[in-house]
């Protein structure tokens, strides 16, 4: 694995921030996926020294060297595809149609095609292309995998306890000894729907574990609205997103001249070749901090009014829709489950009408140097809407001496934990007309317009 | 996000299956296949290791739960994971296009677990997610690789039997050639 350490897009590593924009709101938040990377692998052989202890023990089974080594290596491997500024550029790949703005994907094709793939030959001919399977696959349907992908994978045990460490925050700590210690194997029955399929073997947690697994649920919902969904954060992320959005089309249309980067920068090149690995490969944050002095002396007034935002932080301004929603439309005091569930179904489907009416408004001034900027995400506590509630996807607690199960079955903390949302937009400073725009939708979605009744 | 009226979209389906309609993953991949199909392409979906899944779907189905324009019964089942039945009520949408519900109706029908194997080895072959100079360009080699737990006792063939189904129906675009 010292190997695989040494080599280019292993090191590329170091020039990717774990949290992206977030050193903007959190100063000590400059850790970058190089060390998360070496944090996970560590951790992932402490999840696999579980995982051996419980297959010598049970003497009918033989723990296999192979396939520990190859999902040890999916661990150290696992970020190598992240782009600049990670989930921020994945966002823009998905709007500009970019297959390789997907970090899965560039991983998977680096794993096993570059010199990723060559440090991993003396481990044997398939190996390269067994790490990048584990990748791929995302699935916890092996017990060596599940060190890799699951509710208690080395990747969330690294991320939360880093990200909290270089932050600051003093909520989201878990007690990973504790967790670690308690870690058992279990076998759980999988299916679809009504319908039985097979069993596996995973990761569960033993009966001495209970709190500290509600309160490692509560810690990493928490990261979200204290840290991942920060506002400031979210709209330097979004800032970012416009810009890429307006560059990659100009540099298609051979208008490269107005964006102010030579025709032969990096991020030129993946705009004009975006389907190829090495192009890709070539991004990182580095590359576009080292590129923003030349977009703020764009000739297009988007790109350099945007390029100047990230470089001098001067952020839009943001306004919290969902909040105000919720402030409008208040909660009786004592109310029931179904009210409560009901009155979020209602912010939802108002937040989403607001949105659909800023976009239109947005698309009615393109070019503007001053968009208004939409920003909306989820995160459930603990995942309720996956695919079939299987209890592959849910953290699993032993009680007694029987099997273990969904720990939602158990605690009513996590059982009754609701969904963080946000709906935002962000408003240059100065934009007045973009402010009383806002002010009008939102106000005819409270006050009941005949077209957006529910 | 979907669009405007997702939550619309997405009960409307459980009265084009007929009223009613049992689990997320059927919900899910009859969806999926439906769009595949050429009926629409309202949800975007990505791969998780259940399958093709849109967040966007499932949303906007519990969106139209808690408005109360489905309603969503969960039960658990006997392997211990749980399941959802969705049935109509008076303000579920009806259904618009018949060949549209035709289609869904006999996706429906179709076991989940059978009904996952055949949307993923759909969305493998879409995507190319899957070597085909070493599985002879067929998808169904990686979906049992992905899902060894779930190809056994004859699944794999009740998958391959039920996408051929879909695959007779007449459709406003002919499902991926791939059984």
């Amino acid at each position: 694995m010292w190997q695989v350490i040494q080599t280019p897009p292993f090191q590329r590593l170091r020039r990717i921030r774990q949290l992206g924009f977030s050193e903007f709101v959190f100063p000590g938040a400059t850790h970058t996926r190089f060390a998360h990377s070496i944090g996970v692998f560590h951790v992932a052989r402490q999840l696999m020294r579980v995982i051996e202890r419980h297959i010598r023990a049970a003497g009918n089974l033989r723990y296999r060297d192979s396939s520990a080594h190859i999902a040890l290596a999916a661990a150290l491997v696992h970020d190598v595809g992240h782009g600049m500024f990670s989930h921020a550029f994945e966002e823009i790949g998905g709007k500009l149609h970019l297959p390789l703005a997907h970090h899965e994907t560039v991983s998977e094709r680096l794993i096993r095609d570059s010199e990723l793939s060559e440090a991993m030959r003396p481990l044997g001919s398939g190996f390269a292309n067994d790490v990048a399977a584990v990748i791929k696959g995302g699935k916890p349907g092996d017990l060596y995998h599940s060190v890799v992908s699951s509710q208690f994978d080395a990747d969330r045990l690294d991320y939360m306890q880093r990200d909290r460490l270089m932050t600051g925050v003093e909520s989201s700590r878990i007690d990973a000894t504790w967790l670690s210690a308690n870690l058992e194997v279990a076998s759980v029955n999988t299916g679809a729907d009504e319908m039985a399929a097979g069993s596996v073997e995973t990761l569960a947690l033993g009966p001495k574990a209970f709190q500290v697994a509600e309160s490692y649920v509560l810690s990493l919902f928490q990261l979200y609205p204290n840290v991942y969904f920060h506002k400031a954060t979210r709209a330097a992320e979004k800032v970012f997103a416009a810009l890429m959005l307006r560059l990659v089309p100009l540099v298609r249309q051979g208008d490269v001249r107005r964006t102010g980067l030579p025709v032969n920068h990096p991020i030129c090149r993946f705009a004009k070749e975006p389907n190829r690995l090495d192009r890709a490969s070539a991004l990182d944050d580095s590359v576009f901090w080292g590129a923003v002095p030349q977009l703020m002396d764009a000739k297009d007034a988007v790109i350099a009014r945007l390029a100047r935002c990230l470089w001098h932080r001067e952020l839009p301004k943001c306004f919290d829709i969902r909040l105000r929603l919720e402030h409008d439309l208040p909660l009786r005091a004592h109310a029931t489950v179904a009210e409560r569930t009901l009155r979020n179904a209602e912010i939802r489907e108002r937040c989403r009408q607001i949105v659909v009416r800023i976009e239109a408004w947005s698309a009615e001034r393109p070019g503007s140097t001053s968009p208004v900027l939409i920003d909306q995400a989820a995160r459930q506590p603990y995942k309720k809407i996956q695919d079939s509630r299987s209890l592959l996807n849910q953290i699993l607690i032993r009680q007694g001496p029987g099997d273990p199960v969904d720990m939602a079955e158990v605690s009513p903390v996590v059982a009754s934990a609701e969904t963080f949302e946000v709906c935002r937009a962000y408003i240059f400073d100065g934009d007045s007309e973009s402010n009383v725009m806002l002010e009008n939708i939102i106000g005819t979605n409270i006050k009941g317009d005949p077209d957006v009744r529910l | 996000m979907s669009g405007y009226d997702g939550h619309m979209r997405a009960a409307r389906v459980v009265n084009e299956a007929g009223g009613m309609l049992v689990g997320r993953t059927r919900l899910q991949k009859v969806v999926y296949l439906a769009q595949l199909a050429g009926y629409g392409d309202e949800f975007p979906f990505e791969y998780k290791h259940y399958g093709p899944f849109s967040e966007d779907l499932a949303g906007d189905m519990e969106i139209a739960a808690g408005l109360g324009m489905v309603r969503e019964e969960e039960r658990r089942a006997d392997w211990g994971g749980r399941y959802s039945i969705y049935t109509a009520t008076e303000r579920t949408p009806s259904s618009e296009d018949p060949a549209r519900s035709a289609f869904i109706q006999a996706a429906a029908q179709i076991d989940p677990v059978a009904l996952e194997l055949a949307a993923t080895a759909a969305f493998l072959h879409e995507n190319g997610w899957y070597d085909r100079e070493k599985d002879g360009d067929d998808p169904w080699v990686e979906t049992a690789r992905r899902k060894p737990d779930k190809v056994g006792n004859g699944q794999l063939e009740r998958a391959k039997a039920g996408y051929k189904i879909l695959m007779a129906l007449k459709t406003p675009r002919q499902l991926p050639h791939i059984v």
